[in-house]
Formats: structure tokens, sequence, C-alpha cells
């Protein structure tokens, strides 16, 4: 069928189609036992690579599957996932037929994830500069002065404020910004190849927040890293991403470089959320379909069929392809919206 | 008096057990609120905000300063009890904090209005007019809270503040915890029914562009004190304090080239309302900083029609920061790039 070739052709979705991606995820599917004898899919077939130094937007709602996908790239699903299908390379390995053992090495040195809620990540009764050394102890290999130095360095990269005096104090004498800080120097210290950022800048206020992204964007230039950013707060990427990569529902619905997702959405779901944040009731009418009107879900078909104001006979019935609708910007759709 | 709030000169000191030391949190807060407008309260988490709202609906006592409604002095609610019933009141940020789990969706909307002595089918009717209101289904009436979609949860929340008929609500980051979608449609509700009832709001919020939308003014909180306070325009285009100037530059808007103006990078953290700096509580993280800043506070002073600003550099901020109608610019851009879109012909060979 035409459209299974479509998606064959396109699926493979990169930033540069001629350069190896840093990290490339296929077809990954992640399952939830659920009460019944189906299990829920979470993630339904991601396909997403990153190019080495290239910051990845991902947005999408709450539920949508980015703290999923964020742990399951790390091969750690969260507890009850499962695995159910799919692979990621990362420099030149096959991350999810790795060891438990060889995935620890991995975590941390060359893979790296920023959480918010950073007080959690971080353990109490420890002071903060042994806590960020010890990564570089652990996976490094160099000795406790050593470590203790790249620790202070890492202070006074992510800007805080006197960092010899910091080193030696304990989590809960942090501001939240500080140890928002603190979590990202832990992340960085070895210089990671990837840096997977979930929601990590949405407990902080905007004035800090703006400056942890600035750090964040200089230290990852600095150090070639890429990163999958991942928020709710659909404003950041069109500020701070290079590609931008939506999730609805477990699945990429559209992804495109930054310029081209915001003046050219072309997956009526884009749209829709953009149109929420423009207030103007007209947009919002036009691009979406009240609660009251929608019908239920189809197992074949668009997802988002049922939610869809452009939706068609076609949508119900068959899957829509991931169409190319300008180089590198592609829409699950079967009639992606046009710009004229 | 017209003003269905006024607020002077408030002070709120919290203890910390085991210490001589207090939290200084609300510092000196003078505000009005007019019949059918919005008040949009903004400011860095620990500014205060919550505090205020606190101390208007009752939750807590303030240290010192007035809160008056309709003239009336809420320090002696009590007396005024049957004239105030239901005449203030709050919705929360968590819609599933503010609704016990165990309680249906109707009582819960009618609560409010147990203390006010009606009979029960004049609670029963306020009880579906709300409803209505906020466009819920009479079928969810007797569902829990759990059903709900967190939209659903705090259209509940608003339901059971509008139940009283409020003249004012204060409310305390709405929306916060709500996708794009629904928070915009609450913020639609909120808009109508004030439209509707002329209802006062003093809406908190740290999402300034939904604040920049829904208030007809705006202040600007900052360590317990209100740095700016004026007409959302004017604030939002022309900031005159650098507080409000360097929050602002903050705010990315969903759009690759769009971003608002300012010559005003802050610095640094809020420092702690423990050990209140001496002098300008924005010193150490100021631009505009000179040495008088260090040990003198700024006095509020009046720049224009209800437009207040304690900075000693007003004018040489308001010289500075370029005037900027980013916000309304966004909602054109929006607009051109939406308004023309159009579903195009069938993407694969399908047919
Ligand atoms: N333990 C679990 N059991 C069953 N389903 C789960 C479990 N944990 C998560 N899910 C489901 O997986 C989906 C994705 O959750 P995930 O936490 O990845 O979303 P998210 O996009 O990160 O949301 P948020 O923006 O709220 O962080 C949701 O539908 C959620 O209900
Ligand atoms: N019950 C309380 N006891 C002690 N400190 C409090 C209490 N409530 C608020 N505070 C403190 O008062 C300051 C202002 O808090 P809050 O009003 O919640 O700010 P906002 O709503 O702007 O985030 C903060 O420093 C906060 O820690
Ligand atoms: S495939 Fe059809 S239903 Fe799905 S988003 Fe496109 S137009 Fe809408
Ligand atoms: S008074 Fe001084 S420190 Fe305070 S805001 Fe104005 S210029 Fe800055
Ligand atoms: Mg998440
Ligand atoms: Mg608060």
């Amino acid at each position: 069928m035409g459209a299974a070739e479509v998606i064959s052709k396109t699926e493979n979705v990169s930033g540069d189609a001629g350069k190896a991606p840093l990290i490339d995820i296929r077809n990954l599917r992640i399952t939830f036992p659920s009460g019944g004898a189906e299990p829920k899919t979470v993630l339904k077939g991601i396909n997403l690579s990153v190019q080495p130094g290239e910051i990845v937007g991902l947005v999408g709602e709450s539920g949508a599957g980015k703290t999923t996908l964020a742990r399951s790239i790390l091969g750690v699903p969260p507890a009850p996932g499962r695995i159910a299908a799919g692979e990621v390379h990362f420099e030149g390995r096959q991350i999810l037929s790795l060891s438990e053992a060889e995935l620890r090495r991995l975590r941390g040195r060359r893979l790296s994830v920023v959480v918010p809620n950073p007080r959690a990540e971080l353990n109490p009764l420890r002071k903060v500069g042994d806590q960020i050394a010890s990564m570089a102890k652990i996976h490094l290999n160099v000795s406790r002065k050593e470590a203790r130095r790249m620790a202070l360095q890492m202070l006074r990269d992510v800007q805080i404020p006197d960092p010899e005096r910091r080193m030696d104090a304990y989590p809960h004498e942090l501001s939240g910004g500080m140890a928002q800080r603190v979590v990202i120097a832990m992340a960085l210290i070895c210089n990671p190849a990837f840096v997977i950022s979930d929601d990590a800048t949405s407990g902080l206020d905007v004035t800090v927040q703006a400056q942890i992204l600035a750090l964040l964007a200089k230290l990852a230039a600095e150090h070639g890293s890429a990163m999958l950013f991942i928020t709710r707060d659909v404003g950041i990427t069109a500020h701070f991403c290079d590609r931008i990569a939506v999730l609805f529902s477990g699945e990429i619905v559209e992804i495109a470089p930054r310029e081209a997702l915001f003046l050219e959405p072309a997956h009526p779901y884009t749209l829709m959320l953009l149109a929420a944040f423009s207030h103007s009731p007209k947009l919002r009418d036009s691009w979406s379909v009240p609660e009251t009107a929608r019908r239920r879900e189809l197992a074949a078909g668009c997802q988002y069929a049922d939610r869809c104001p452009i939706a068609q006979a076609v949508c119900r019935t068959h899957r829509p392809p991931f169409a190319e609708v300008s180089p590198g910007h592609f829409a699950r759709c079967h009639f992606p919206v046009r710009h004229a | 008096m017209s003003a269905v709030l006024t607020i002077d000169n408030l002070y709120k000191r919290f203890p910390i057990a085991g210490s001589k030391q207090v939290v200084q949190a609300i510092n000196g807060v003078s505000l009005t609120i007019e019949p059918g407008e919005t008040l949009g309260l903004v400011g860095e988490s620990g500014s205060g905000k919550t505090t205020v709202g606190r101390c208007i609906v009752g939750l807590i006592e303030p240290t010192a300063g007035t809160i008056r409604f309709r003239g009336k002095d809420l320090a002696q609610r009590h007396q005024h009890k049957s004239e105030l019933g239901g005449k203030i009141q709050f919705v929360f940020q968590e819609p599933n904090e503010s609704l016990d789990p165990r309680m249906k969706i109707g009582d819960t909307i009618s609560e409010p209005l147990l203390p006010l002595k009606y009979d029960r089918e004049t609670r029963r009717r306020r009880t579906a007019d709300a409803l209505r209101l906020v466009r819920l289904d009479p079928d969810l009436l007797d569902a829990y809270p759990s059903e709900l979609s967190s939209g659903q949860q705090q259209r509940v929340g608003i339901a059971r503040a509008m139940v009283t008929e409020p003249e004012l609500v204060v409310l305390d980051e709405p929306t916060s915890a709500l996708d794009p979608t629904a928070r915009a449609e609450i913020i639609d509700l909120l808009r109508r029914i004030q439209r509707e009832r002329n209802t006062a709001y003093l809406f908190i919020s740290h999402d300034l562009s939904t604040v920049r939308f829904i208030s007809h003014r705006v202040a600007v909180m900052y360590l317990g004190m209100i740095v700016e306070q004026g007409s959302a325009e004017t604030v939002f285009n022309r900031p005159q304090h650098p507080y409000s100037s360097g929050l602002l530059s903050s705010v990315m808007l969903p759009h690759p080239h769009l971003k608002i103006e300012s010559t005003v990078s802050l610095k640094g953290e809020i420092p702690s309302p423990i050990n209140l700096p001496k002098g300008c509580f924005l010193a150490s993280r100021c631009p505009f900083v000179i040495d008088r800043c260090r040990h003198e506070m700024p006095p509020a002073e009046t720049v224009g029609e209800r437009h207040t600003v304690h900075c000693f550099r007003h004018s040489d901020v308001a010289a500075t920061v370029p005037a900027s109608d980013t916000f309304n610019v966004f909602m054109k851009e929006a607009e051109r790039i939406l308004g023309r879109a159009k579903p195009g012909g069938l993407a694969s060979s399908l047919q």
C-alpha cells in the first residue's frame, strides 16, 4: 500500500540526513500492564535521532509520554513499564541490549539526565561538593583531589555564587535555583555527549529559568554535547531548540526545524496547541473540536481523529503517513496543513 | 469610596520555630481593586503573592496594616459576618488539592452556601446555576473529583467560589497546573463570568502572558513589596522598575522571532526573606544600582494615573528600556499564521 511506502521511506527522521546521528531511537514501544489482558501502549513506535551538538525539543501535554521516553532512552522505563520493541543506538552500541552494569557505566558519563525537583535527586546528608565530585571519581577514575577540583570548576560554570563555600553546603541550605544548578553540575561534570533535560526548569522562576537555559546552552556548546530538551512549555522551545518534536498520546505527530514548526505548523494538533497561546477564541474554535462533539477514538486510522477539526473519512480508517511537508519537516497526517 | 478592596501598608511576619528570627513575607503592601476589575499579581515564587491572598480571604491574620472590603475593616471580619457572607471567595492552584476526594462534586460546590442559611431549594438552584456558569454537565453533580480531568476539576473549584455570588475572588495560580488548552478555556470562563457578574479578581500568577491578557491592572511583587503597580498596558509596555523589566524579558513566547527587549538582565536569585537587606531589596541583583540604593529604601512614587514605582532611578529605567508591545504583536502574529492555514491535499498515494 502507498501509505506504508511513505512511512518506511521517511520514518527515520534526523536533523541532517547526511550525517551519522549521535543517538538514534528506532521504533521504540513502551507498554504498561493494565487491568485487562492487553497492556497499555504508552509510546507507540518512536523514531527520533539527534545530531552531535544539536538541541532537540520535545513538547507535549501532561501524560503524552515525555518522561517515559526520557527514562526509556536510558534503558530504565518507569516501573512497571516494559520495553516492548525498539532500539536505541548511541556511540556504536544498542543501549537497550546492554547489561545493567554496562548501563550504569554509561549513565552519568556519556549520557545524562537532568530532572525537575532537584532536592529529590540530591542526598540530603552529603555536602554538594562531594556529591558532584563523586560523579567524576566513579566515572572518570580520577583522584579525589582532581575530582574536587573539577567539582569546584563545575560550580563556577553553573554560576553558583561563592562556589568555594558552597562546596561544603548541604542541599537544604540551597534555594531551588541553586539546587537545580548543582544537579546540572552533576549531570555535566563527566562531559557527556548527550544530555536529556526532563522538565528541568519547570519549578524555577522565569528570571532564574532564563539564566539556567542560557547556561545549559552555553555548556552544551562548549562541551559539544547534544541535548533532548523535554518541556511542557512550548514557548521555551521556540527560543532554545534547533528542532522540535511534538508528542501526542505516545506518538511524534510533527517534527520540524524551529522556524518551520512555529511559522508553518503542519499538524492540526500543533495548530491547536499554538492557538491556545493566541488568546483568540476564534482561532481556538477553528483548530479544536468541543469536548461534547468528539467521537470515540478508533483503533485504526489517526489517533487525533476524534479531536481534529479537519478529519475526513480516511482519517478514521487508515493510519496517516509521516509526510515530509518541506525538507526535514514531517507531520503524521493525511492532510497536512498548508500556509498559503 | 468605590473600591471593592483597599489594602493599606500590609505586613505579615511568620515566626520560625526554635528561632528568634522571623520570615518577613509581606513588607508594606498597598493596593486597590475596583468593582469588575482584574488586578494581576505577579512575581517570583516566595515573593509573597499567596500570603497576600490568604490575608484577604482571612485564612491568616496580618501582622500590621488594614484590609478593607467596601470600606469595612476586615480585622473585624466577625462583626460584619452577615454583610460579608460569601462576598469574598478564593480558588487555589492545584484543583485536586482544594477538592475533597470523598465528597461528591455537587456537595463540594454547594458547601460555601451552608453557613449562609439559605433554604434547601435556594441552595439547589444556586448550585445548578454555578454548574451552568462553568459549563459543566449536570450529570457530574454525583461524580467524585478523581473521575474528572484537571480542567474539569478547576471548573468545579471556580463553581464553588462563584456559588455565593462573590464581589471579589482571589485566584491563586488557577491555571498553572493545566495544559494550554484547558488553561485557555478557564481564562475564557473567568472573563465571561466577570462580564456577566461584574466580579472583581485578584489574579495571582507567574504566567505573564495570561496576566497580560486577563488583567486591567498589574502589581509586580518582589520580596513582599509591590515594586510597581499600574495599568497592564503601562507596566507591560513601558515598565519603570528594573525588576518589572527583567521579569518581562524572561518571558518566552511561542514564536522564534519575538523576544521581549530589555536592557535589564537580573543576576542571581531572590534573597532570603529572613534577613532582608538594608535599602532597596533589589540592590544585589539590579543593573541600575547606585550607592544610595544600598542604605535607603526607595519610596513609592506616583509616575502616572494609578501608576506607582519604588525605585530611585525610575526615570532612567524608563529612558533606557525600549517601549514594546510584544504580547500584542505576538497575538497578531498568531492570527496571521493560524488564520490563513488551510488543510492540504491528501499526503499519500492512498485514495
Ligand atoms: N506506573 C504506571 N502505570 C500505568 N501507566 C502509567 C504509569 N506511569 C505512567 N503511565 C502512563 O504513561 C503515560 C505517559 O506518562 P509520562 O509520565 O511519560 O508523561 P509525561 O509526558 O512525562 O507527562 P508530564 O508532563 O505530566 O510529566 C501516561 O498516560 C501515564 O498515565
Ligand atoms: N505559614 C508560613 N510559615 C512560615 N513562612 C511562610 C508561611 N507561609 C509563607 N511563608 C513564607 O513567606 C514568603 C512568601 O510566601 P508566599 O506568599 O507563598 O509566596 P508566593 O505565593 O509569591 O510564592 C516565603 O518566604 C514563604 O516561605
Ligand atoms: S490524519 Fe486526519 S484526523 Fe489525523 S490529524 Fe490529519 S487530518 Fe486530522
Ligand atoms: S532603587 Fe536602586 S537598586 Fe532599587 S531598583 Fe531602583 S536602581 Fe535598582
Ligand atoms: Mg514528565
Ligand atoms: Mg504562591
